[in-house]
């Protein structure tokens, strides 16, 4: 029978042919040991592909991870976490300062030479932190305003201005002014527009700080071409073209203006005091001559793509970047693998590696046999993940605290999270020790206030709150609660409220359930619930609808918290959700803002830790730490001038970055024994 | 035969307008905003977000956006939120990674499921039969990743080889024939485990059809007359209870596009299905939408192939 013999036949053939493949594939061992070439490339792991390739574009950790090997930035940290120049050799922060003076009884000129005088015979510090004063002849500034109704135009006259430059920004400037001279020679306060409104667009005192960097004459696009000032301003203007839709426009706003002075030097005026500006020139920095308008205009056309809305976004570059950075682009086979090859001419020494490869494996579980096979280098690894593998002598293990917090959020505008007695009893029930040890199995530190802790700005003076359930209790009945049947209870209303968190976050649940707990034990009722994360979001914490959440926080390096803490911050969708307002807090979170002095600065971040730890809007539960495997056998590798090699155990910095160094990594064929030469 | 065919193009037309409305409500009604827009990013100032939502035109009233939607999607100029790529080509790439596993997977399917249902089903109560039977209850009831898990972790221990993504790492220097059979040595588990459940169903269909054919008077008739036992089952019979799984065909056209959300992740390998959960998570509403619609006139087209193919394969039926 023909079909009987088909029906046995073909199956048969197909799964014979598919099993045959098996004796062609490469075993691991052969994969590694056949080719030397897998010893100088590092293959990471990634749970999630890149999305664009353009650092000012994109907006997720995968793009960042590759730009950051592609395009250099003007500066980033060193292990210390200070400021360290790349692109840029060095630079200067000066300040240019501007007020109309009080011409009532004496002219501009006067004031002017009122100060000059005060400069040449004195040595008050401040004074002498003056290098220039000038008069500014009167000048019409134009500014609009888009608002609901429509745009509106303003229109100021500026009488003749003081024009003040400073050797080093001085935020406090101008009172130091009025308070050092007895006569009044600010004008604060024009009797003739006296509205709040204008009195808030017209500037009577200004400060502009003004970078100036001098960059490096010797580096080279990937392409050949030479980078130079012009790519800056590029950058710039390219983040702040509204049609590019740059997620990082609002870090470049406080820009007034950019200016270049020669080929490798260029000034950068700022509209207003913005320490975190300088920050942001961290930012990777793109080609002007592969991206401006002709150029992008010509893709275009031979895209034969509608020229007018064609924009920077929609650009090839995106997919094929070309930077200044240790890497080169070579391949993206979307949801598989980005490969990145060395850049031989970079100017800070080519890196060892002579590929790196992001590979997309969506699965961790998966990933863990990959690395464990040696397919992949490093992943994204648990902490279930590095317990069992840290015993391994082939592994190294890293670990460090993360940049971020969990907490416990209080919505202060509703009783009883409006008395601080109240807040401060609630985090002292609950035991932040068991939620270390038996939730995130020792991976987590406690904190006490809003910085990031591995950072100058955080106040280590502080202890975090102690657990005491019967202090909790006492503070509770002086803010006049007392126990009944078991239950707190004032005014004939009971202690209880709702605690909130998102859903999916197995760890955010385990610790409601824990923290619960602990305020039932000392007579509070809480209700517990979980809400999808996007619902959480819009109906929850936009529309201030809370009693108390679990939220988390991942902060930056920069020290500032305007818009989670400045009582400006507290209405419906800004991310003050808790309502907390503190006079004190918010002078200082401006003035830490406008500080550029790093030493003052920290010294208002700890007086600022301390208001807020005092004030407890949130009760600070753990600061979590990363953990992360690597193949033993990699290593830094150093090569001396004198032709020797030397293998170094790779170490962590001070903010945890353990790939600090990555351009010095090299695998070895088996673990190299350290501080040997070779 | 015209007028149906014209009727039920209109009465599928309509369908598709339906599903393209109903599932354009469903996206943007269900809370979320693609992830560019993201409220809780301290670095986003409010007229950011606005920037955001007024270029992807999530501004505007609903109807305007699912007017402004489907022009762009009917003149090919739709784009990702997430990447800025035109939406078609990146759906075709992703098509064509998912086709050889489509394929083979679905050739394993039926070449297996027939000869086992047949066998099974030709020695009812056996210990062939029960085994199979037992066999394919346990793989149904087996969710697959947990099947895949075991599959993996069992390759990689015991065989030593990869198995993970669409081909080996550092292979591209190596010859044609080598190449060939690495990406079919990398087929063969996402296939067979795609397959797997399709496999047990399916055989169980074949058993059930193939014994309700064989207690039907022709069956008798064919007996009586003296036909060998083999030309009674392999043409009578088989013939008869092949005749459902005709229709069947049409209906895995849609499953083409859907690709295997796990599968896929857990293989890594860079498929449709993969793309649809990611754009899900992300909100990326032209993905998301654009792979809905494809599949809804899949859908439409595989019905009325299984229509037209029941009509010719079986003579009783008449339109």
């Amino acid at each position: 029978m023909i079909l009987k013999r088909i029906l046995l036949i073909v199956p048969l053939a197909i799964v014979l042919l598919l099993l045959q493949s098996y004796f062609w594939v490469p075993k691991f061992d052969e994969q590694f040991m056949g080719s030397s070439k897998r010893l100088t490339q590092f293959i990471q792991g990634s749970i999630g592909d890149a999305q664009i390739l353009n650092p000012i574009l994109h907006s997720d950790s995968s793009s960042g991870a590759i730009t950051d090997k592609i395009f250099d930035g003007l500066i980033d940290r060193d292990r210390d976490l200070s400021y360290r120049g790349r692109l840029a050799k060095s630079w200067k922060i000066i300040e240019e300062a501007f007020f109309v003076p009080n011409t009532k009884d004496r002219s501009a000129e006067d004031v002017a030479r009122k100060l000059q005088n005060a400069k040449n015979n004195s040595s008050i510090p401040w004074l002498d932190n003056i290098s220039k004063i000038e008069v500014v002849p009167p000048k019409i500034s134009k500014t609009s305003n888009e608002s609901s109704r429509g745009k509106t135009w303003t229109k100021v006259h500026y009488p003749k201005r003081i024009k003040l430059t400073l050797r080093a920004v001085d935020q406090d400037l101008f009172d130091k002014i009025k308070t050092t001279f007895s006569q009044k020679l600010i004008e604060d306060d024009f009797s003739s527009f006296s509205t709040k409104e204008n009195k808030k667009k017209i500037k009577l005192t200004e400060h502009n700080p003004i970078i100036i960097f001098e960059l490096r004459g010797d580096v080279k696009f990937h392409d050949g071409h030479e980078f130079d000032a012009k790519d800056v301003l590029f950058t710039y203007q390219s983040i702040m073209n509204d049609k590019n839709l740059s997620p990082r426009k609002s870090d470049f706003e406080p820009i007034k203006s950019m200016e270049i002075l020669e080929e490798n030097k260029i000034k950068i005026i700022y509209k207003r005091l913005y320490s975190p500006a300088f920050g942001t020139w961290a930012i990777g920095i793109l080609p002007e001559h592969l991206l401006n308008e002709k150029t992008l205009k010509r893709e275009a056309k031979e895209r034969k793509l509608d020229r007018k809305n064609f924009t920077l976004r929609l650009s090839n570059f995106n997919r094929n970047p070309i930077g200044t950075g240790p890497f080169k682009f070579k391949e993206w086979r979307s949801d598989e693998l980005i490969k990145l090859k060395k850049n031989e001419q970079y100017w800070d020494g080519p890196p060892n590696y002579s590929e790196f490869i992001y590979r997309i494996i969506p699965d961790s579980l998966t990933q863990e046999m990959a690395f464990y096979t040696g397919t992949i280098d490093s992943y994204g690894a648990g902490v279930h993940q590095v317990n069992r593998l840290k015993k391994d002598r082939r592994f190294q293990v890293f670990s460090g605290l993360s940049f971020g917090y969990t907490y416990i959020g209080y919505n202060m505008r509703r009783k009883p999270f409006n008395d601080v007695r109240v807040r401060r009893a609630l985090g002292m029930a609950i035991n932040t020790e068991q939620i270390h040890r038996y939730i995130l199995n020792n991976q987590a530190e406690n904190i006490t206030g809003p910085f990031i802790k591995q950072g100058p700005h955080y106040n280590k003076v502080i202890k975090p709150i102690a657990f005491d359930p019967k202090k909790a209790i006492k503070l509770l009945n002086e803010a006049g609660w007392e126990k009944r049947n078991g239950i707190l209870v004032k005014n004939g209303k009971r202690l209880r409220f709702k605690l909130l968190t998102n859903h999916g976050n197995e760890i955010r649940k385990s610790i409601a359930t824990v923290v619960q707990d602990s305020w039932k034990r000392i007579g509070i009722v809480v209700s517990f619930d979980t809400v999808e994360w996007a619902v959480f979001i819009k109906k929850h914490i936009n529309e201030l609808n809370f009693d108390a959440v679990i939220l988390g926080w991942s902060l930056g390096l920069d020290p500032d918290l305007y818009q989670i803490w400045h009582s400006s911050q507290t209405n419906k969708g800004q991310l003050n959700f808790v309502g907390y307002k503190n006079r004190t807090a918010d002078q200082l979170i401006v003035k830490i803002r406008q500080e550029y002095d790093l030493k003052k600065q920290i010294l208002y971040a700890h007086k600022l830790h301390r208001i807020i730890a005092t004030d407890q809007p949130y009760t600070f539960l753990y600061n979590s730490k990363w953990t992360a495997l690597l193949d033993r056998k990699i290593a830094i590798l150093q090569k001396p001038e004198n032709g020797t090699h030397i293998a170094k155990k790779i170490t962590a910095t001070k903010t945890g970055s353990y790939s600090f160094d990555f351009n010095k990594w090299i695998k070895f064929p088996t673990a190299p024994i350290f501080e040997s030469k070779f | 035969m015209i007028t149906f065919l014209i009727r039920t193009c209109l009465f599928k037309l309509i369908t598709l307008v339906i599903i393209s409305i109903v599932s354009f409500l469903i996206i943007h009604l269900a809370p979320g905003e693609p992830s560019q827009i993201d409220p809780l990013n301290p670095r986003f100032q409010k007229e950011d977000l606005e920037r955001y939502r007024k270029t992807f035109n999530l501004d505007k009233p609903l109807h305007i956006q699912y007017f402004l939607f489907y022009k762009k999607f009917f003149s090919g100029k739709l784009r990702s939120f997430k990447d800025n790529q035109s939406v078609f080509p990146k759906i075709w790439e992703r098509f064509m990674n998912s086709l050889p596993l489509f394929i083979v997977g679905t050739i394993l399917t039926w070449g297996l499921a027939f000869p086992l249902g047949v066998s099974s089903s030709l020695k009812q109560d056996s210990l062939v039969d029960k085994s199979t039977t037992f066999c394919s209850y346990l793989l149904i009831s087996m969710p697959s990743f947990f099947l895949a898990y075991l599959l993996i972790i069992g390759t990689v221990h015991f065989l030593e080889t990869p198995v993970l993504g669409m081909q080996t790492f550092g292979q591209e220097n190596s010859s044609f024939f080598f190449k060939l059979n690495d990406r079919i040595w990398h087929l063969v588990l996402p296939s067979l485990l795609g397959a797997t459940a399709g496999i047990a169903v399916l055989s169980r269909y074949v058993r059930a059809q193939m014994l309700e054919v064989m207690n039907q008077d022709f069956t008798q008739t064919a007996h009586s007359k003296g036909l060998s036992q083999e030309r009674v089952y392999y043409i009578h019979v088989l013939r008869n209870a092949a005749l459902p799984f005709v229709t069947m065909f049409g209906l895995i056209l849609p499953s083409l596009i859907g690709g295997s959300v796990i599968i896929e992740s857990i293989f890594a390998w860079p498929g449709m299905g993969r793309m649809a959960f990611e754009a899900i998570l992300t909100r990326d509403y032209p993905i998301i939408l654009s792979l809905n619609f494809i599949s809804a006139v899949l859908v439409v087209i595989g019905t009325f192939i299984s229509d037209i193919l029941l009509v010719t394969v079986d003579p009783r039926i008449r339109l």
